[in-house]
């Protein structure tokens, strides 16, 4: 027992350490470096305090999709205005509204935290109870899909309405076009080849991660980030183009997942309530709304690290 | 066994501690980088010794994804390094 608090100790203080280096540093390079450690720390706190599922989104957002989403805004204020993309001009007011805006959010949050009673079973008792109706063996997919269904319906349109919003800064004249800067890498090189070998392992991981969601850790988001990660590679590799943002079929990708969940939920309202899945073909339902929620989810964050269409096509 | 692999863990975290001294010091961006990578791959054997120590057989996947998933941020850290940000520094080698 000794040893895990020591261990407890150590991974604390490490994450408190990089928190404070990544917010503090003056080079913006080494506050992104830090950042990418603090998400792999972040995730081994979740697994001590037991949350394997957020740790497997944790794990997937913060090693696969943050770094490259980050890097790339890094490589863009870089190129715009130089200097290793630090910006010394930046005014005093808008950095005090930024940290005022985060010390009031993490102060709302600490006082959320310290209201919860304290050694109370919360809702656990309530959702083992009913596990068993909800025709899943993961207790965190049975609250996801089944219990608190509306909230990951409302999650996967706010989802959608950020990909609106980062769309909305598209100038006019490039309306339509292909997302981001065009990739291009040397075809027998070692990202060329890279970008080949790890995406078929990260489908089987993805699809694995799906399917096992329903009896353990996993689920839509967490697999839905490895397939974007996984694109956004291949990508990157130079071996496929993002699709123009007119495609209809990607309009289509876009909102599958949710369309998919609320068709479910009106279902289940005509038989009585809205989201209310029949225990009978929970299971199913549960599974053909995840599938097409993490194909939505994959092809929306892909899209959302893409950013706006490039110049000149 | 279970504190064994708790000092196990804990030594990587050591190891974690001084890859983030690197990263402070640097002082090029590729040794940054480099640094995070190898916290990735500490990150993944820590993950399995938790597992291990907590008997956790789900807590491999978290390991897993990790292990597919942390080499991305050096792709992208790699195409920012190429003259247009798109690049690949191998094309230049021909």
């Amino acid at each position: 027992m000794t040893a895990a608090f020591v261990f407890d100790a150590m991974l604390c203080l490490l994450l408190v350490g990089t928190a404070v280096s990544a917010v503090a540093g003056r080079d913006l390079f080494a506050s992104i470096a830090f950042f990418v450690t603090y998400g792999i720390l972040i995730g081994l706190a979740w697994l001590r305090l037991g949350a394997v599922d957020v740790a497997l989104a944790e794990a997937a957002i913060g090693a696969g999709l943050t770094g490259v989403l980050l890097i790339g805004a890094w490589s863009m204020l870089q190129r715009r205005c130089g200097d290793g993309g630090n910006d010394p001009a930046m005014p005093v007011l808008p950095k005090l509204a930024a940290a005022a805006v985060s010390v009031t959010v993490t102060g709302m949050l600490a006082l959320a935290v310290l209201a919860l009673p304290v050694g109370a079973p919360g809702l656990v008792p309530l959702v083992t109870e009913n596990l068993s109706e909800s025709g899943v063996g993961n207790p965190v997919t049975a609250v996801l899909l089944n219990f608190r269904a509306y909230d990951t319906l409302m999650e996967s349109i706010v989802l959608l309405i950020a990909l609106v919003a980062v769309w909305a800064l598209t100038p006019k004249e490039l309306w339509g076009g292909v997302p981001g800067l065009r990739q291009h890498a040397r075809p027998d090189g070692v990202l060329a080849t890279f970008g080949r070998l790890l995406p078929p392992l990260g489908l089987v991981v993805a699809v694995y991660v799906v399917w096992a969601g329903s009896e353990m850790p996993g689920g839509a988001f967490q697999a839905g980030t490895i397939l974007a990660a996984v694109w956004l590679l291949v990508v990157m590799a130079g071996i496929a183009e993002e699709p123009r943002m007119s495609s209809r079929l990607l309009r289509l990708a876009l909102v599958v997942g949710p369309a998919v969940f609320l068709g479910v939920g009106l279902v289940g309202a005509a038989f009585g309530s809205f989201l209310g899945l029949p225990v009978d073909f929970a299971k199913a339902l549960i599974l053909a709304i995840e599938f097409a929620l993490t194909f939505s989810i994959a092809v929306t964050l892909a899209l959302l690290v893409a950013g706006t269409p490039r110049e000149g096509t | 066994m279970t504190s064994f692999l708790y000092l196990a863990g804990l030594i990587l975290l050591l190891t974690v501690a001084a890859s983030l001294i690197r990263i402070h010091i640097g002082p090029t961006r590729a040794e940054r980088m480099m640094s995070a990578q190898l916290i990735g791959t500490s990150g993944v054997g820590t993950v399995l010794l938790l597992a291990g120590a907590e008997g956790n057989g789900a807590m491999i996947d978290v390991a897993l994804v990790l292990a597919l998933l942390a080499a991305f941020a050096a792709v992208a850290f790699v195409k920012a390094s190429s003259p247009d940000g798109a690049g690949d520094p191998e094309e230049d080698d021909r």
